[in-house]
């Protein structure tokens, strides 16, 4: 008898065509989450298995509680034999074990060749238990166990924890895009959300030195690195925004300062996003929050790009930000007071319903074409992951 | 040299010492500047926060690095004594610990702390019927060590904790795990506050830490200014927190074969003392293998140590700490004066080679021998 991990699919199982593509993914990931612990992964259509070579049942079921695509993660004994006695022998050690009054057992039989159905099974383990065990009674509704067994065609797998999965798609299933990650709270969680749906994720961070420090940018690669978690790892894209900030702040009436900014910060992102094969830019705009998530703003901001623009958490209230923000870790990290490109150079009273035809004329003013071009051509990728292998020497 | 000391310090080891001397040189900002150098070194600094933290799977607001166990020790209780004095006033602590504490303890009582000593039994166990009976609605804090300093008792603490957070919910547990370090493994989550210094993991001197689970308040001892803790104010003694972080991660690997290896030469030394008929080996079943403690009974320890120091082998009294008194746990354990003031402690590390316990084992004799014959006229 083997104890093992049983990840169960979620919505991947409505997947026809394209499974065994999600499934791939999805082994490539647990795999990957579980590159340290030592473990063999399998599957098929139905279940994923990850054997332990150590007991670290706990810390390897905490890193997949953190992989997309998973529905349920399950710790069962594997045992070999499908034979019924010894099912009923070995089901007996294990209850043994634990401490329990009244049980349920509950079979699922994907071997229909079997000579007992999943009702005659259950029935029989647990008249079993009654037999041997002092003071059971079977408890269908309200059990303090509950007994799940698994029949399958060379194997049949006992458990009694369950833990639920993150649900999701498996990161990458759906392609690549490019996260506007600022520095706040509500960009990380936008990037999470979109994980989620499996789209694999790149970000982009606009830095104004000296206007902001470094320390800013060191928050945004932790942001990074908590979101690459999910992502398998994360590659940031910085863009040195100084100098178009700059034309902006000295050319521009200052009530379009920010909308002008944003159509840059637009522009720059998509060119990124296709240059790296994004099919798809990802904010944390969210409507009504600020001056420039006004819809009117996102009109005229948005039509500077062709890309979609995903915005996950448009709909939702700050408190539902925030309280996603804490369950992924980042919000005390947004919390950290730096000064962000978009916090700097603010103008008193931004316009709230701003006017393309304006923001093209403006727009004139400053030869923004060659300083995109620039800000792009010298930008520099940052892959977060590497960090933490910056200080492997002296820690 | 024959150093056999190691549970009064280690000698750092060279990538430790590499480590500090590297960030010495490399890291000069202060880690709370705010121009590049200093985030240059606040990065590293919660980068080596992080990876301790890690190792003991705690979150890193929950580290507070001090001076040492000592300053750990005094952070601990009197940080608590006085965060949660309106609760009350009643501290319990055990026979075996490390005379830092004691010393906490009666500074505690002269402002008015009612301070219990919780018996052990004759294995050098904490008595779990006496501490559920200690154990009261103003008992605010119970301070018990891992593994005591001078006979390497180990205690298990989550039994304790189990025992004193059924009596009530609120009183907080400390354990000064400086012993248990990288000797046997620690589960965080057993304890409310630990202490622990870097000096007995082959990490540099001045340093430690103090960890505090998130839910416990701490009055500060010190104040001034500085953002990275409230506890510790100043600046961060990066060069010492990187060289921690990193004897740490070195001190948790191959727990297991490590200990299995001291266990052999513990054994060895062991068999050896059987020979000596009045001497009397001070370990008991819970007694971890890396701290081996014996009376001379006959001979005074002191002399017996210089005389072993002329070999140059190097061994201690009760402990560092505490010389010239009789071994308050010895005493405690099996309550024989003459035993708990004749100890000595052989403490052992996995750097100990057999050759060096077998040249020990010969030195021992000779001198032994030498000074027995003295004792005997």
């Amino acid at each position: 008898m083997e104890k093992i991990i049983l990840i169960k699919y979620g919505e991947l199982s409505t997947k026809k065509a394209n499974i065994n593509f999600f499934l791939k993914t999805l082994k490539d990931n647990v795999e990957r989450s579980l590159k340290t612990e030592d473990v063999t992964v399998n599957y098929d259509k139905g279940r994923m298995f990850v054997s332990l070579n150590k007991d670290n049942f706990d810390l390897v079921v905490e890193k997949l509680k953190k992989v997309f695509g998973i529905h349920e993660i399950v710790i069962g004994y594997k045992i070999e034999d499908t034979d019924l006695n010894a099912i009923k022998s070995h089901l007996l050690t294990l209850a043994q074990e634990k401490e329990f009054k009244t049980f349920k057992v509950e079979t699922k039989r994907s071997d229909k060749t079997y000579h007992l159905n999943s009702m005659e099974i259950s029935r029989t383990l647990g008249a079993h238990l009654l037999k041997n065990i002092e003071g059971l009674k079977v408890d269908v509704h309200n059990p303090e166990l509950n007994i799940n067994v698994e029949l399958r065609k060379n194997a049949c797998i006992i458990y009694f924890e369950r833990y639920e999965g993150i649900g999701g798609y498996p990161v990458g299933t759906l392609g690549k895009g490019l996260l506007m990650l600022s520095g706040g709270i509500d960009s990380p969680v936008a990037g999470y959300l979109a994980i989620k749906r499996g789209v694999k994720l790149e970000g982009i961070y606009f830095e104004s030195p000296p206007h902001t420090s470094v320390a800013a940018k060191n928050k945004v690669m932790d942001l990074a690195s908590k979101l690459a978690v999910y992502n398998n790892d994360f590659k940031l894209h910085v863009i040195n925004f100084t100098e178009i900030q700059e034309a902006i702040f000295k050319n521009i009436p200052h009530e379009y300062l920010i909308t002008i900014m944003r159509r840059m910060m637009y522009r720059i992102s998509a060119i990124i996003a296709k240059n790296n094969r994004g099919h798809i830019l990802v904010n944390g705009e969210s409507i009504g929050q600020v001056a420039s998530q006004t819809l009117t703003s996102m009109e005229v901001i948005n039509s500077v790009v062709n890309i979609p623009v995903i915005r996950p958490v448009a709909c939702f209230d700050k408190t539902e930000i925030i309280k996603l923000a804490k369950e992924i870790d980042t919000y005390e990290t947004s919390i950290l007071p730096f000064e962000d490109c978009c916090t700097i150079f603010v103008p008193e009273h931004p316009v709230i319903n701003p006017e393309k035809i304006k923001c093209e004329e403006y727009e004139k003013l400053i030869p923004w074409e060659e300083l995109i071009y620039k800000a792009i051509k010298n930008h520099e990728v940052i892959k977060v992951s590497d960090k933490k292998e910056q200080y492997n020497e002296l820690l | 040299m024959i150093y056999l000391d190691y549970s009064a310090t280690t000698p750092v080891s060279f990538e430790v010492l590499d480590s500090y001397n590297r960030t010495t040189k490399e890291f000069i900002g202060n880690a709370n500047s705010i121009h590049g150098l200093g985030v240059k070194s606040k990065d590293l600094l919660n980068s080596a926060t992080k990876q301790i933290a890690d190792l003991f799977s705690v979150m890193e607001s929950e580290i507070t690095y001090t001076s040492g166990a000592t300053e750990s020790n005094n952070l601990a209780l009197i940080g608590v004594a006085l965060a949660y004095h309106k609760v009350g006033k009643h501290i319990i602590v055990s026979k075996l610990e490390h005379p830092s504490v004691y010393k906490i303890c009666d500074y505690l009582a002269s402002i008015g702390f009612e301070i219990s000593y919780v018996n052990n039994d004759s294995e050098g166990l904490i008595d779990f019927d006496d501490l559920k009976k200690l154990v009261r609605e103003d008992t605010i804090l119970v301070s018990i060590c891992a593994v005591n300093s001078e006979t390497g008792v180990r205690q298990p603490l989550k039994m304790i904790r189990q025992i004193i957070k059924k009596e009530n919910n609120n009183t907080i547990l400390h354990s000064d795990i400086t012993q248990a370090i990288g000797k046997i493994s620690i589960n965080f989550h057993d304890v409310d506050l630990a202490s622990m210094s870097a000096h007995k993991i082959y990490g540099p001197k001045g340093i430690g830490l103090l960890y505090k689970n998130e839910r416990v308040r701490l009055e500060p001892l010190l104040y001034g200014s500085g953002k990275s803790n409230d506890l510790h104010p100043g600046t961060p003694a990066l060069p010492l927190i990187v060289s921690f972080a990193k004897a740490i991660r070195i001190a948790l690997n191959d727990l297991d074969k490590r200990e299995h290896f001291i266990e052999r030469l513990n054994e060895k030394i062991c068999k050896e003392l059987e020979y000596y008929p009045v001497i009397k080996i001070n370990k008991t079943k819970y007694s971890i293998p890396h701290i081996l403690n014996i009376s001379l009974m006959n001979i005074r320890p002191e002399t017996f140590i210089h005389a072993m120091e002329e070999q140059d082998v190097y061994l201690s009294t009760n402990t560092a700490c505490a010389s010239g008194d009789i071994s308050t746990s010895v005493m405690a354990i099996y309550n024989d004066k003459v035993r708990a003031s004749s100890t000595i402690r052989i403490s052992l590390s996995y750097l100990t080679t057999t050759d060096e316990i077998n040249k020990f084992l010969n030195y021992f004799k000779m001198v032994y021998e030498k000074l027995n014959i003295l004792v005997n006229k």
